[in-house]
């Protein structure tokens, strides 16, 4: 395989910035991505813009002081107003 | 039986062991305690997906409904918790089906979008932060369900690859596939410029 063009470091490295910041690349990988985003005002500010969209989606904590309403049950109080549960594919 | 916020998770291994067999013998109130521990967390996993909170109250019944007509065929062989999600996610899916059309622009009131808050009282730079709020949830909600399903559970729910690709039913490649789709759709839709300057 012969050696990566400056254009397919490009556009390579941002098809890869998600992996980047989950730490999923291998060494080299990683090695390219770093070495490509030195020079590379865009994929520099890619990596920064990636890590911010993760930090701010990882904020949307999972309950955010949301309850669950007080009829989630209601249809199966209904159901076993009339028996148990039977095996089923769900 | 005692109102949902005052349910605590079954606890050790074994006593959601135990609720799970008397459940599966047709206890109601064990299969009530047993779900109710994760009824709030299912709940706001439902309203990510669906963006609809009466249309979340729902299918969350449905869910649970699943859930128990179901629980007699549950081996053990992943978590309760990651049967019951699954139970969750193919019902929101459904439910988007059903519906015939992607969830609404702006899904849920950004102010339950929360935040990590700005580590400042600069009104600009809070301005900022609300900004970022409203674009993240408009730029989720325009995702396509599988893919807003990825980011949801891997991102927001902060489930593991192997816990989040098995409850949307596919390989962790083909999971890990999906988020970074949905992680660069987002990206895109928001931009580098307000992501940097709100989240940096």
């Amino acid at each position: 395989m012969g050696v990566p063009s400056r254009s397919d470091d490009h556009q390579w490295s941002q098809q890869h910035l998600s992996h980047y910041v989950e730490g999923e690349l291998g060494p080299r990988a990683r090695r390219r991505l770093d070495r490509h985003a030195l020079g590379c005002v865009d994929c520099g500010r890619g990596i920064k813009a990636m890590r911010a969209l993760v930090y701010a989606v990882q904020g949307l904590d999972g309950l955010a002081g949301v309850r669950a309403p007080a009829t989630i049950f209601d249809r199966v109080r209904l159901a076993t107003s009339g028996g148990s549960p039977s095996a089923q594919d769900v | 039986m005692a109102p949902l916020a005052d349910r605590r998770a079954p606890g050790p291994a074994g006593t959601e062991a135990s609720l799970i067999a008397r459940a599966q013998a047709g206890d109601v109130g064990a299969f009530e305690r047993l779900s109710g521990a994760y009824a709030d967390r299912l709940f706001m996993l439902l309203l990510r997906l669906l963006g609809d909170r009466g249309e979340a109250e729902d299918v969350a019944q449905e869910v649970m409904l699943r859930a128990w007509r179901g629980i007699g065929g549950f081996r053990g062989t992943s978590s309760y918790f990651t049967w019951l999600y699954r139970i969750a996610v193919n019902e929101a899916n459904r439910a988007l089906e059903k519906r015939g059309r992607r969830p609404p622009s702006v899904p849920i009131g950004p102010d339950e979008l929360r935040l990590p808050g700005p580590a400042t009282d600069d009104p600009s730079r809070q301005a900022e932060f609300s900004e970022l709020r409203r674009a993240l949830a408009r730029a989720l909600a325009e995702l396509p369900p599988a893919l807003r399903t990825a980011i949801v559970l891997r991102d927001v729910e902060g489930l593991s690859t192997q816990e989040a690709a098995e409850i949307a039913g596919v390989s962790q490649a083909a999971f890990k596939s999906r988020l970074h789709q949905a992680r660069l759709r987002a990206r895109a839709a928001i931009g580098d410029e307000a992501l940097v300057t709100s989240g940096g």
